[in-house]
């Protein structure tokens, strides 16, 4: 009996420890407006006159260093030129989207924005719900016939950018043979960098080797898989291949991260500008196929204020990241060639041949 | 007689296998050197988290404790390792906190299903989500290291073709492993030690009437297995990758413990079992570097669960689980 006690009284300590630990992660957005940190004092009375800005995130922290982080300084930018009045709501659990954006919509924004692919949902029923405010979904696309006019989805032509990166590694390879080492083909994206990456070297040089790669696994850890992204880069890098392009969240960063470790191997991140999030990787990464949200986000804010808001999917830039500590390594009639590239993609002289619908 | 005749066959079997995949090798080596090494080298990768952590399986198994908290101690491990390499910058110090994480795993372990005669599942699967929660929680971004464990070429024997680079350049942990295969059949099947561990887990009533302390050699060696485990963890974050992320033990846990039933819980038949895990996932991986698409990649990546299957359904002879597993003992 004393066994059955003890037993009894182990397990609920065990239960009030993982109460405890899941409780103190979500004791933010449990509490609602706990959650809402105020980074700037509210100017009382002055309510009607005021743009206010908010920005609710996907499962994260605003200083991610990705997304989160990206999308919040261009409101940031909104708050300094365009004077209007701007908070944030971190999200902890993907169950509370549609409370979190719902805040800052009873307290009379304007404008609210979320962040990432997970919140399109959410936002879409917030934009019907709350049809005098105007909603900026990153990465959320918006299907034709599904438009809202108070939501714009702000989204990247990844294969553009994946292009560029391609074009790139194309020119500073010298083995001929680069990689790509990928998240999920489940997430479009995903699957537009790659197309995009692959073309991009093509139109450098017909004749190069490609091997990408695609994590086997599913939805739940095709991205988190790092030491799976960085086996394949050591099994691409083995056979020859001397740029790792690695796109795919957290799997990808394994990969850079790996060929960091290699002498003459170059990698490419993703995303973001990646020579901040993964200082790992800093002695092989060359530069990132980035999603320029910052100013998306930017002039979409300034599109609300000046009431020429567009409906249904706003195309944001994208680009190559700086070349940081390879600005000197990376030939200039490569840098001319890139821009080059950038200028026909851009005025449509270029084209990825990536296309989702058919 | 027919029994014998039964063995006989199946070890004839088992050697014209070998042979068939040693000239497939070589074959494959003639055509493409480079693109065999790295297939090969790959496999040893992929291999040495799931044997490490079969082999924590095999340590409490054999005495008769279920493990299915080896993912979880991995992670803490894993964790635990990172922390040390981030605050200290000492790879060797970042290990041991990584080991010794395990072994504080397998102490909780222990004191649950031994002790406190709980059900072992339930402990193990407590384990695994307190590390989930807890690695989850105090992790935070940004929080890197200066480094992880590199190749060390052993001089001659490297420079074998295939061979050398595939097995004889390799960084510290992956050799470790491999030494700890050996070193675990021997403790296993050539040791009092491990004739006491076996008996343990096959009759502990009987052992206990000669003399053997039952709870003790299980508490010893569900402690080493979660050492291991640890290892494994410390592998995953010191050597392969050099940092940490949620979760990103990512099932090897549990392949491992596919793998330890499919090596017949022992050291050399894990390995073997790893071994073949490894290579599926290093070949779905050069599928689609060739492009092949006539053959799905995930079938390739499936194999091994499928043969798990097979193993256990009892068509490559009998996998029999210690007799005494998952039973705490009472005694008399």
């Amino acid at each position: 009996m004393r066994k059955r006690t003890l037993l009894f009284i182990l397990l609920s300590l065990l239960a009030l420890l993982l109460a405890a630990c899941g409780g103190s992660s979500e004791e933010p957005a449990a509490g609602g407006e706990e959650s809402a940190q105020t980074t700037e004092e509210t100017s009382g009375g002055e309510e009607a006159m005021t743009f206010k800005v908010g920005l609710v995130t996907d499962v994260g922290e605003i200083d991610d260093k990705s997304f989160n982080q990206s999308a919040w300084e261009g409101v940031l930018r909104a708050k300094e030129e365009l004077g209007a009045e701007v908070d944030y709501i971190e999200t902890k659990d993907a169950k509370d989207y549609e409370e979190n954006i719902r805040l800052f919509a009873d307290q009379g924004y304007n404008v609210i924005v979320t962040v990432g692919f997970a919140l399109g949902e959410a936002t879409a029923k917030m934009a019907e719900e709350y049809p005098d405010i105007y909603f900026i979904g990153v990465d959320q696309f918006q299907a034709p016939g599904t438009e809202k006019p108070n939501l714009a989805g702000l989204i990247f032509n990844e294969d553009k950018a994946g292009f560029l990166a391609g074009a790139l590694a194309a020119q500073i390879t010298k083995s001929g043979k680069i990689a790509a080492v990928l998240g999920t083909d489940l997430v479009p994206p995903v699957v537009a960098f790659k197309e995009g990456y692959e073309a991009g070297a093509r139109y450098i040089n017909p004749d190069i080797e490609i091997i990408s790669t695609y994590h086997p696994g599913g939805l739940d850890v095709a991205f988190t898989d790092p030491e799976w992204g960085a086996a394949t880069a050591k099994q691409a890098i083995d056979q020859g291949a001397d740029v790792i392009f690695g796109a795919g969240g957290k799997t990808g960063n394994g990969a850079l991260i790996e060929a960091a470790s290699y002498e003459g191997v170059y990698c490419i991140g993703v995303d973001t500008d990646q020579w901040l999030t993964v200082p790992e990787a800093r002695p092989c990464l060359v530069s990132s196929a980035m999603k320029l949200i910052t100013p998306g986000v930017f002039d979409l804010v300034k599109m609300a204020k000046e009431g020429s808001f567009p409906s249904g999917n706003y195309v944001g830039e994208v680009g190559l990241a700086p070349f940081h500590d390879f600005e000197d390594d990376i030939p200039q009639e490569v840098k001319d060639k890139l821009k080059e590239i950038d200028e026909g993609l851009r005025n449509g002289t270029i084209e990825t041949g990536y296309n989702p619908g058919g | 007689m027919p029994n014998n005749a039964m063995t006989m066959i199946r070890q004839r079997v088992s050697w014209l296998l070998v042979a068939g995949v040693v000239a497939l090798i070589f074959v494959s080596y003639g055509a493409t050197p480079a693109v065999t090494t790295a297939l090969l080298a790959s496999t040893v990768r992929q291999s040495t988290p799931l044997v490490l952590g079969a082999l924590s399986g095999i340590f409490c198994e054999r005495s008769g404790v279920i493990n299915i908290a080896i993912e979880g101690m991995m992670l803490m491990g894993a964790f635990v390792g990172f922390l040390a390499n981030v605050y200290t910058g000492n790879l060797l110090v970042a290990v041991l906190a990584a080991v010794l994480m395990g072994a504080f795993m397998g102490l909780a372990h222990a004191f649950m299903s031994i002790t406190l005669k709980m059900d072992q599942i339930i402990s193990g699967t407590v384990l695994n989500i307190l590390a989930l929660e807890l690695t989850g929680f105090f992790y935070q971004q940004g929080l890197t290291t200066q480094g992880k464990l590199t190749p060390v070429r052993i001089p001659v024997l490297a420079d074998i073709p295939l061979i050398g680079p595939v097995l004889f350049d390799n960084p510290p942990i992956t050799y470790l492993s491999l030494v700890l295969v050996v070193v675990v059949h021997i403790l296993l099947f050539r040791t009092v030690w491990g004739l006491r561990t076996r008996a343990v887990g096959e009759h502990p009533k009987a052992a206990d009437t000669v003399g053997i302390d039952v709870i003790r050699m299980r508490y010893i060696n569900v402690i080493i297995g979660g050492m291991i485990a640890g290892l494994a963890g410390g592998y995953l974050t010191l050597e392969a990758v050099g940092s940490f992320e949620r979760a990103m033990t990512n099932g090897r846990g549990f392949v491992a413990l596919a793998v330890m039933i499919f090596g017949k819980w022992t050291p050399l038949g894990a390995w073997g079992a790893a071994l073949l895990f490894g290579f599926a996932n290093a070949l779905q991986t050069q599928f689609q570097f060739l492009g092949i698409s006539t053959i799905p990649h995930q079938f390739v990546g499936m194999l091994p669960y499928l043969l798990t299957i097979v193993v256990l359904a009892g068509f490559v002879g009998r996998a029999r689980p210690p007799a005494a597993i998952g039973q705490p003992y009472e005694k008399e």
